[in-house]
């Protein structure tokens, strides 16, 4: 008996170090879950905090320190630049990136399903150029392409952001709408095969609506590549009425160099619309990547 | 009475006609600038008033940014979208005239009547013209030999107000010590109890300004010959004189701020630092007036008395002073691809004339070209009605005075790409972590290595197209024999002759795609990359030059590819560490693991521009976020000593990330972990596809939390390991858009930020150097295609697949 209550009191204790250590790890895991949750958001805290300091805080205050009164005519003034128009930057990156972003959904999920679903001579080493091409550096094709749009008269519009999409849609998003295709049964459209169907016809009508999710992510994917793509609009865009967020901001910062406080209202605004786009659409995001293992 | 309605009715069926006829012959004529935001508002209102006498235009104004205003305008020239009328300065048009992109002004002024050109101050004119033709019609000039000064503090110093009599020779007189600029500078100079300066004499508007005319006063040119430049001359004793004493006057002497102080640490312009009294005199052009104008408008608080007077001269040795300015000034040019020559001379003439100059003079933007206007009162010159806020400055005759002494130098065609060698590094110079001395003898080899190669190059042969082409037909041939190679002697049944047809279908898309807008570009790049080619003039044949320039010549190539090489190395070594230790503690069953997924991934999606400008002010020396972790809130914690010691070789120096050429880089790899959620989601996900029952059956046998994550976590995450590598490396090879923001393109500090991505950019946009930035493309695919078959060959060791396991 005495043997019992020695070894249960023994396990008693056992028991309440390992609760007490599983405590300590749990409170060790959310401080660093939350330093980390700091470290991602001070940043942000600090563009928000300095867009609306007057130009004398952002000199003299710390940058964590609140401003006395609230700066909103920083925004005003950003705004309502006649040199920066912003809501015309705003209306060129929705333009540029929702168009892209339909040829993208449109040509890769059907190029994805001629390698997913058909033979023809040539499919196989075809796919490995296109594989090949994922490590292909864009810049080194933008030279010879600029001169490809002069030729075409495309420099300074937007086509060149634009309609290339059309056409392919890019290695990546076909490779990965490929993969989903895959895992998709082969028994419904090889009996619609049989019935007398055609490839469009179950294209069109059978895996169209079963990629849902797939393209879903693809689509915001690329929406937000496109939005924050900085380096196609330097090259192409020229017209100030013609640029996008990204590099309108980045022009208005070379007008007003070591204006912090507008810079970072600029900042904002260009930030807010992608953010609520993410956070409308992170089910997706998730789901994609849970979907296809990889990014 | 039917007559007089029927004619009624004509009359208005004619007007109506006119009317239509008037309303198509609406022109728009573009017109470039690189005014900021207050010139601008004179641009429009000039452009306001040629519409109204010219009913049938309209003019669009279109700003750029100056340090890539000449790059854009040479490449949309390229690409047949350049502006009509441009605003043009000395340092890139030879290169525009000799390609013939600008269209000779002669010929028009000598058919307008009234015009005469001879009222033009002569030395812009004589600078502008080559070949005997006057290419930019000046709308201003602008010697950069101005003193802004504080009267307030001269007053509170018990000094006299400088009248421009004044020389900076190294003698103090005491007799004349009032006359001796760096006496004066000396007086202004304080610091805190501390020991930090907190007040100074003198800064330039840009630091180079300062050594820029020091070189010209003490003779020491660029070139020996600015026309037909042979040799460069940057390496001489008084050029390198010329160049140390300004790096010394800030950093050593204490008469001016340093880069450190002004732009580091209070981040602010030395025109700022003017208008917040902590410098007497700042140098610049006059068309920094109405900035000052605005930012000190009397009665406000900020508002101190100012004026300007002549900078000073220097007294060599023979005691005679030597008077010379670095001069800016513009005009407009008319681009040779206007659709209207005529409308758009009368545009320049409009903006360059009595009406455009004396709006921007009104304005205080710019001392008209014209004499006569530069002379009059009221208009450029302060008068009895001028407004108050307009009567700064008051010495306004200055300006006129400065004009003998401008010595223009106008960039040659050959200027642009000796130029950026010339300049190469300056910046450390002025942070003084090199000397003169070394720093032009080594960009004087580079300079004149440049020089001599582009005289070379006058006699380049042609670039044959013809065997290009065929070349690149034997290309595709090459790719489309190795895609059917293993098709060859196969027969098709008729159903897989028809499968083949919806296949292609199919494809159709890409295949166009990428033959259009993928493989022809590329083999277009392999050819280009040994041509030498400006995209206006027609290609030449370069041979291997291109490449051999790549290994041999270029000063910035290793560089580059090494900074890129270690920012690669390490963000996605330390991104791929730091999100799967992420996803690992989130994969702890923690409440709310969405919530905290989305927090990581926000600032993986936000705007890569803005995030840079964010991240400056992180890296702030005095009000940044790191340093404030590292300094402590008194700035005196001893880790942020012991870093300022180890870095900038001195204690009281707060790091300046950014700006200091060994922690640049490392900054900017620190700045990309900020992305790092963006790949715990990947690692996420691949956590959360292992099976529960292997860590089940690893935990019966006995393993505890180590050995569990040795044996069944690491080994199933190896493909999102491997997956992460290989789209990581390709992606940091990438890198562009940070530096290009941080740096301004320039890839400063002494290309300790030039990303191999932004070299290309430069080499093709900045440079118009077609020809070897698709040498330099070609470089970079091969390294990257390399590298990711090597790691794809080594991943086949070390990356476990489940189904190779059963």
């Amino acid at each position: 008996m005495a043997i019992v209550d020695h070894t249960a009191t023994e396990w008693k204790s056992a028991a309440k170090r390992a609760e007490r250590i599983a405590i300590v790890l749990r409170v060790l895991l959310w401080v660093m879950l939350l330093a980390g949750v700091v470290a991602s958001l001070a940043p942000f805290y600090l563009m928000i905090v300095m867009s609306l300091k007057t130009p004398g805080e952002v000199a003299s205050t710390g940058p964590w320190e609140l401003p006395r009164v609230l700066q909103w005519s920083n925004y005003e003034k950003i705004l309502t630049n006649e040199n920066a128009p912003f809501f015309m930057f705003l209306r060129n990156s929705i333009i540029i990136a929702s168009v892209s972003t339909v040829g993208v959904l449109l040509s890769s999920s059907m190029v994805a399903y001629g390698f997913a679903r058909l033979k023809f001579p040539g499919r196989d080493r075809l796919f490995i150029l296109l594989l090949s091409t994922m490590m292909l550096p864009s810049i080194v094709t933008m030279v010879p392409q600029y001169v490809l749009w002069k030729y075409l008269g495309w420099v300074d519009t937007f086509y060149p952001l634009t309609i290339p999409a059309f056409f392919g849609g890019g290695a990546y998003n076909i490779f990965l709408l490929r993969q989903f295709l895959m895992g998709i049964p082969r028994d419904i459209d090889e009996a619609a095969l049989l019935d007398g169907a055609s490839h469009s016809q179950i294209f069109w009508n059978f895996m169209m609506p079963n990629m849902g999710p797939a393209l879903a992510t693809v689509g915001i994917f690329c929406f937000i590549y496109n939005w924050k793509d900085f380096q196609g609009p330097l090259i192409i865009l020229n017209s100030p009425e013609k640029q996008t967020l990204e590099l309108g901001l980045q022009t208005y910062r070379a007008m007003n160099q070591n204006q912090w406080e507008l810079l970072m209202a600029g900042s904002v605004i260009v930030m807010i619309p992608i953010i609520f786009l993410f956070l409308a659409g992170q089910r997706y995001f998730v789901k994609g990547i849970v979907m296809t293992g990889i990014k | 009475m039917k007559k007089l309605l029927l004619r009624t009715l004509l009359c208005i069926l004619a007007a109506f006609v006119a009317a239509l006829g008037m309303a198509q012959e609406d022109v728009t004529i573009r017109l470039s600038v690189w005014d900021g935001d207050k010139a601008l508002e004179t641009i429009r209102k000039i452009a306001h008033l040629f519409e109204q006498d010219n009913p049938h235009v309209k003019v669009k104004i279109e700003n750029y940014d100056y340090t890539l205003y000449h790059q854009k305008m040479i490449i949309t020239y390229a690409a047949g979208v350049a502006p009509d009328v441009v605003m043009m300065d000395g340092s890139h048009y030879q290169f525009l005239a000799t390609r013939g992109a600008l269209l000779p002004l002669n010929k028009f002024f000598e058919k307008s009547p009234g015009f005469d050109i001879n009222e033009y101050y002569k030395p812009i004119v004589d600078s502008y013209t080559f070949h005997d033709q006057l290419y930019i019609l000046p709308r201003d000039i602008a010697p950069i030999g101005l003193i802004y000064y504080n009267k307030k503090m001269f007053k509170n110093a018990g000094l006299p107000y400088p009248d421009g009599s004044w020389t900076w020779d190294f003698k103090i007189r005491p007799e004349l010590k009032e006359k001796d600029f760096l006496w004066v500078c000396q007086q202004f100079t304080k610091q805190d109890k501390d020991g930090k300066y907190v007040q100074w004499g003198y800064a330039p508007g840009w630091p180079q300004m300062q050594a820029d005319t020091y070189a010209l006063q003490l003779g020491a040119p660029n070139y020996d010959n600015y026309a037909e430049p042979t040799k460069v001359l940057i390496d001489q004793p008084n050029h390198i004189k010329a160049f140390q004493f300004a790096a010394d006057f800030a950093n050593k002497l204490h008469l001016g701020p340093s880069n450190q102080e002004s732009a580091g640490s209070l981040m602010l312009t030395t025109q700022q630092m003017f208008v917040q009294q902590k410098i007497a005199m700042y140098q610049n052009g006059i068309w920094e007036v109405p900035n000052m104008r605005k930012m000190l408008k009397p009665g406000s608080p900020e508002w101190f008395d100012w004026d300007v007077c002549l900078a000073p001269a220097y007294v060599g040795a023979d005691g005679k002073p030597v008077r010379r300015y670095t001069t800016g000034g513009s005009g407009y040019a008319i681009m040779s691809s206007t659709k209207h020559p005529d409308l758009a001379w009368q545009l320049t003439k409009y903006f360059s004339g009595p009406v455009g100059m004396g709006e921007m003079a009104k304005a205080g933007i710019a001392q008209p070209a014209i004499r006569k206007l530069a002379l009059t009162e009221g208009l450029w010159l302060p008068g009895k009605n001028t407004p108050l806020e307009e009567q700064y400055p008051h010495n306004r005759i200055a300006t006129d005075q400065a004009v003998p002494y401008v010595v223009f130098d106008p960039t040659t065609q050959f200027g642009i790409s000796v130029g950026d060698r010339i300049n190469k590094g300056l910046e450390v110079l002025w942070n003084g972590q090199t000397t003169a001395d070394k720093l032009l003898r080594e960009n004087q080899t580079l300079a004149q290595n440049r020089l001599n190669d582009l005289r070379k190059q006058e006699n380049l042969s042609p670039f044959n197209w013809t065997y290009a082409g065929l070349v690149a037909l034997g290309i595709v041939a090459g790719i489309l024999f190795w895609i059917y190679r293993p098709e060859f002697g196969r027969k098709l049944t008729q159903l897989e002759r028809h499968d083949a047809k919806s296949g292609y279908k199919f494809l159709m898309p890409w295949l166009i795609g990428t033959a259009v807008f993928t493989l022809g570009p590329m083999i277009l790049a392999l050819l280009m990359s040994f041509a030498d080619w400006d995209i206006i003039a027609p290609a030449k044949w370069r041979g291997v030059e291109n490449f051999r320039e790549i290994g041999v010549v270029d000063p910035s190539f290793w560089k580059s590819l090494s900074i890129t090489a270690i920012y690669t190395v390490f963000s996605v070594g330390f991104g791929i560490v730091g999100s799967m230790a992420l996803a690992l503690l989130l994969n702890q069953k923690v409440r709310g693991v969405s919530l905290y997924r989305t927090l990581y991934y926000i600032p993986s999606i936000t705007s890569a521009v803005a995030g840079s400008l964010i991240w400056m002010r992180v890296f702030n020396p005095d009000k940044g976020l790191l340093n404030l972790v590292l300094y402590g809130p008194n700035g005196k914690w001893p880790i942020g000593a012991a870093l300022s010691q180890w870095i900038m070789g001195d204690v009281h120096k707060p790091v300046d990330w950014l700006q200091t050429e060994s922690t640049a880089m490392p900054a900017l790899i620190l700045m990309s972990l900020w992305g790092v959620g963006g790949g715990t989601v990947i690692f996420l996900a691949g956590l959360q596809g292992i099976p529960q029952h292997y860590y089940e059956a690893a935990t019966l046998d006995g393993a505890g939390i180590w050995a569990r994550f040795k044996a069944v976590t690491l080994p199933l995450l190896t493909p999102t390991i491997f997956f992460s590598t290989i789209t990581g490396l390709i992606g940091a090879f990438q890198a562009f858009t940070q530096a290009f923001v941080i740096s301004n393109g320039t890839g400063a500090p002494n290309d300790a930020t030039r990303f191999y991505v932004l070299h290309i950019f430069s080499a093709a946009f900045q440079s118009a150097r077609m020809g070897y930035a698709c040498a330099l493309g070609w470089v970079l695919f091969v390294i990257v295609m390399v590298i990711t078959l090597v790691q794809v060959k080594l991943g086949n060791r070390w990356v476990y697949y489940e189904a190779e396991a059963k």
